[in-house]
């Protein structure tokens, strides 16, 4: 997937609930429409960003990937700003 | 009313309050399916309260999570979360649930948090002595979260294990404690419910590894199992020490399924008859042609012995346990008081299978590819292993209810 984003959180190394709540912060400053890529190590991330999204309000989550970076699993989450 | 209890409690501390019967409430923030799936339970399940904890962030709607926690549960879940209780905060790994528990102090609640989570839970390990002489000396290894049973049988220095879960440490440490040396493993049958630490034990310690050759074969794939093995047959003596066990073919639970027996003194029943329920017949995918088998064998133990005491493979509620902490009966009173047993005894034979037929609790999919991690069929990541025993066994018929007294 070639996912196009306006703004990278490098959250990896961070535990659970860093990730998520870096992102909804950084995703409230965004404008509608834009797109964040989350970067995270925690295989958590995956199932909490789906739940996350589900019940926010003003963001959806458009794809989630997972890559091999320097030999650590990489969990990449695409969330748009909305509304 | 003030309550003060320690801040963090660990997988230990959490099993001493449960076998203390302990009251307090449980604030989980994992994911519904997680918590759905796999619960804190004492005795029975602990009240508690599921709010994950992206709801909190969202619901209390503040930038950060403690603030968030504060916000939420004062709007949403005052009335929910009891005062006069401990609360303890949980989540998948001991990260998340320690802001919900500042949180929660702030609020004025007296609470503690899981350290390591749900995850640390599951992989918690407990020994509880059955007897120890210098003659024999057996070890009842378990896993609180999971229901399962093990034991380490000693004699003489030497010992022979059974059933090892799949972490080895409980194990060598004991043997490092104790000074044995572990000269057997044994699986009682190709298990289902979780990842066997069968042959990998076995490779550790130099010892032999031994199982019933039916069980070497995936039943629903119908391929060979893969690991190194010994085979099982019915009758053998295995020696340890100044003691033997002597193998029963018990098929019916799988087809391969051996119980030991010590003597008039010990009955290591695997998954055939447990504390408070039997075991199931269907775990192969072939429950029509196993349920019949299932009950011959279960009569063939029935027949040992009254005062033989019967240390099974499984739990399925920490109420089996007994005032010394452990999941063991004598036969005698089994017969009584499981009403599994009581069945059996009451039904014919046709009228037992019929009523096990129609009352098998749900199928986990896991448990195939369980069976194929255990015979060596499939080979997952430490992620996948945790993932696939995720939870309490459901081996018995208890997770059905059949077993709680519902023989109507």
């Amino acid at each position: 997937m070639s996912q196009a984003f306006d703004k990278v959180l490098d959250a990896r190394g961070m535990n659970c609930p860093m990730p998520l709540v870096n992102a909804r912060k950084e995703a409230g400053k965004m404008e509608p429409g834009q797109v964040l890529k989350v970067m995270a190590t925690d295989r958590g991330s995956v199932a909490d960003f789906q739940g996350w999204a589900k019940i926010a309000k003003n963001v959806e989550l458009l794809g989630q990937e997972e890559e091999s970076v320097e030999g650590a699993n990489v969990y990449v989450h695409y969330v748009k700003r909305i509304g | 009313m003030t309550i003060s209890i320690e801040p963090v409690w660990t997988a230990e501390d959490l099993l001493s309050s449960l076998e203390r019967r302990d009251k307090f409430f449980v604030l989980d923030v994992r994911n519904r399916d997680e918590f759905e799936r796999f619960r804190l339970e004492g005795r029975e399940p602990l009240p508690a309260l599921n709010v994950p904890y992206f709801e909190m962030l969202e619901l209390g709607g503040q930038d950060e999570m403690v603030d968030s926690v504060v916000a939420c549960v004062e709007q949403h879940f005052e009335g929910q979360i009891p005062r006069d209780l401990p609360v303890l905060s949980v989540c998948a790994k001991g990260d998340t649930s320690e802001y919900v528990r500042q949180g929660l102090e702030r609020l004025g609640y007296s609470g503690a948090h899981l350290k390591g989570g749900m995850k640390s839970w599951g992989q918690h390990y407990s020994t509880g002595v059955v007897i120890e002489t210098p003659e024999l000396a057996i070890y009842q290894v378990w896993r609180p979260a999971r229901g399962c049973l093990s034991y380490v049988v000693a004699s003489d220095g030497k010992a022979l294990v059974i059933d090892p879960l799949r972490h080895l440490h409980p194990y060598l440490e004991l043997a490092g404690e104790k000074g044995f040396k572990i000269e057997c493993v044994i699986d009682t049958h190709g298990h289902a419910d979780h990842i066997s630490g069968g042959t990998a034990l076995a490779a550790e310690c130099g010892a032999p590894y031994y199982l019933h050759p039916y069980d070497a074969i995936h039943p629903m794939d119908a391929l060979p199992a893969t690991i190194p093995y010994n085979a099982i047959r019915d009758g053998q003596i295995f020696k340890v020490g100044r003691v033997e066990l002597e193998a029963i073919h018990i098929p019916g639970h799988t087809l391969g399924l051996v119980a030991l027996r010590l003597g008039d003194r010990y009955l290591f029943s695997g998954d055939s008859i447990c504390i408070g329920s039997i075991s199931r017949p269907d775990l192969g995918g072939k429950a029509d042609a196993w349920a019949p088998l299932h009950g011959r064998s279960l009569r063939k133990l029935a027949a040992l012995p009254g005062k033989i005491i019967v240390l099974p493979g499984h739990f399925s509620s920490l109420a089996e346990q007994n005032d010394s902490g452990l999941f063991a009966a004598p036969l005698d009173t089994l017969k009584q008081s499981n009403p599994g047993m009581q069945l059996l005894t009451q039904e014919s034979e046709e009228g037992f299978v019929r009523y096990l037929l129609e009352h098998l609790p749900p199928f986990l999919s896991e448990y195939v590819d369980i069976k194929r991690v255990n015979a060596g069929l499939l080979a997952p990541s430490e992620d996948e292993a945790s993932q696939l025993e995720l939870g309490k066994n459901v081996c018995g018929l208890a997770a059905a209810g059949i077993c709680k007294g519902e023989t109507e």
